[in-house]
């Protein structure tokens, strides 16, 4: 799944272990996440958004998910 | 912020320190236990008793593991329950296969295997479903 962890969390000066830190995850789900590699949870994908003051849909980009039954659409 | 903080980092920590605990105390009651077998005259209830002593540690080590499983990251999660699938069904299967060639004649082994195996494939399979999200 996109998204602009990696931008925003340049914009707060923040390392990938500081964010793993604010967010209670490992470093290594903030890598994978911004890879795109890894779609967070729900609660996860809201702790983001507190954290950086931005929505979800902000953060995320909701078409580039693998969703499951896209291809019926 | 300091590292200790994380939630994720703490959950890690207690596993290995409640890991360690327990597998430091299953090697000193397995030794007793053998030990006590070996020089005293146990029988029945007793003797299955002691033999059955270093299973205590054991299921500290699964209560290390579930509680491990319930605090940590939610990727570190979602990475072991997928290695443990893929070993609970490998095993599965190659236990089965195993009972077939059984019925040939090849000998029968010891249901510890089976946890040998769920172990190690688990641990092989880690390094792939890993690889997989980074």
């Amino acid at each position: 799944m996109k998204n602009r962890l990696r931008v925003l969390r340049a914009e707060n000066d923040w390392s990938q272990a500081e964010l793993a830190d604010r967010a209670g995850i490992a470093r290594q789900t903030v890598v994978s996440l911004e890879a795109g590699k890894y779609a967070p949870s729900l609660p996860l994908a809201f702790k983001l958004s507190n954290l950086f003051g931005k929505s979800v849909e902000e953060i995320f980009d909701a078409e580039s998910a693998d969703v499951v039954g896209k291809e019926h659409e | 912020m300091k590292r200790m903080e994380n939630p994720t980092t703490l959950a890690t920590y207690r596993y290995y320190w409640q890991f360690g605990f327990a597998m430091a105390a299953y090697v000193i009651m397995l030794f007793g236990s053998i030990a006590a077998i070996k020089h005293y005259d146990l029988t029945g209830g007793i003797e299955a008793a002691v033999a059955l002593i270093p299973v205590i540690p054991l299921v500290l080590v699964f209560a290390a593991i579930v509680r491990f499983f319930a605090t940590t990251d939610e990727l570190e999660r979602q990475i072991n329950i997928e290695c443990l699938a893929i070993a609970a069904g490998l095993t599965a299967l190659l236990a089965i296969t195993y009972y077939f060639l059984e019925g040939i004649g090849l000998p029968r082994v010891s249901a510890l295997w089976t946890f040998l195996a769920v172990m190690l494939i688990w641990g092989v399979a880690k390094c792939f479903v890993a690889r997989k999200y980074r």
